[in-house]
């Protein structure tokens, strides 16, 4: 009974929308060009009125730092992981302690007060 | 005729039954790999929607016709991560407003999946709109956020789509 229950509710629930980013503690390691340092980070993408992540790094005081991407602001489809590098130069590494990811969320959404979600590694 | 319909049918069958004992026992084997490492997930478990209980308020609250948005952080790994959760402050979509608005919120565990959670209210660190969460507990938390926008001294509402975002944050500790 307690079985049934259980499926039930998860056949009820509506799909659950996530954020996630790892590593939680990226470690930054040599690049091929002189100078910089590079970390490689994953984000998977759950949530469906999401397509876009902005990407950013910052120090112990919030304060953002110059870094490279690819894109600072990734488009990543629904239900896929996206893989990056993020380089960042020699003399910024020490003051680099967060590499955020954080949502975009599209106007046209049905709902009226939407979650904006953010997840910040700490660099090791 | 028909005998020799029914003597094909079961050499047939026969063979087909050989043939997916064969492939069975060929079978390759895949390995799925896997590693648990620390990381936190934010799921938005419910989406928010204001309700318009006077021309002059909007709100999440149920009793004004809204529906509060709950936001749930799965962490893996206890004291890896803290939580800050910020209720809205301002409107991200409206109509020009001509007036100030006067903007009140909270936030509030609504249910853990560990009983080591049951603190997480009592210690949340509260400034501004923010309130901050250490993780302690690896599992599931939910946070329920409430807001309400009231809109200069008693005046309406113009008519007009109104949209607020409440912004959840996971940072490595």
């Amino acid at each position: 009974m307690r079985s049934l229950f259980v499926i039930l509710v998860l056949l009820v629930s509506p799909p659950a929308q996530a954020h996630e980013m790892t590593p939680a503690h990226p470690k930054l390691t040599t690049a091929f060009v002189a100078g910089l340092l590079k970390t490689e980070m994953s984000i998977f993408n759950k949530r469906p009125n999401v397509e876009y992540y902005e990407i950013g790094v910052f120090d112990k005081d919030w304060k953002t730092i110059p870094f490279v991407t690819s894109y600072r602001l990734m488009k990543i489809k629904y239900l896929t992981h996206a893989k990056f590098d993020v380089y960042i130069r020699e003399q910024d590494a020490k003051r680099a302690v967060y590499l955020c990811s954080l949502s975009k969320l599209r106007l046209d959404t049905q709902r009226t007060a939407n979650v904006s979600s953010k997840i910040c590694s700490r660099f090791k | 005729m028909l005998k020799k319909i029914i003597v094909s049918a079961v050499v047939l069958m026969f063979f087909v039954t050989v043939l997916l004992i064969a492939a069975t026992a060929t079978h390759a084997d895949v390995d799925i790999v896997g590693t648990v490492s620390s990381k936190c997930v934010i799921q938005t478990d419910t989406g928010g929607v204001y309700g318009n209980p006077t021309s002059d308020k909007l709100s999440t609250l149920p009793a004004d016709g809204g529906v509060k948005p709950i936001v749930r952080y799965d962490v893996s790994i206890g004291n890896a991560y803290k939580a800050k959760i910020t209720y809205p402050t301002s409107f991200s979509v409206s109509p020009s407003l001509t007036d100030t608005v006067a903007w009140s919120g909270s936030v509030a565990v609504s249910k853990v999946s560990d009983a080591g959670m049951s603190d997480y209210d009592t210690n949340k660190v509260t400034y501004d709109a923010t309130s901050e969460y250490a993780l302690h507990t690896a599992g599931s938390t939910w946070f329920e956020t409430t807001s309400a926008a009231l809109y200069g001294y008693s005046k309406a509402l113009p008519g007009g789509t109104y949209r607020a975002v409440v912004v959840a944050e996971c940072i490595a500790n």
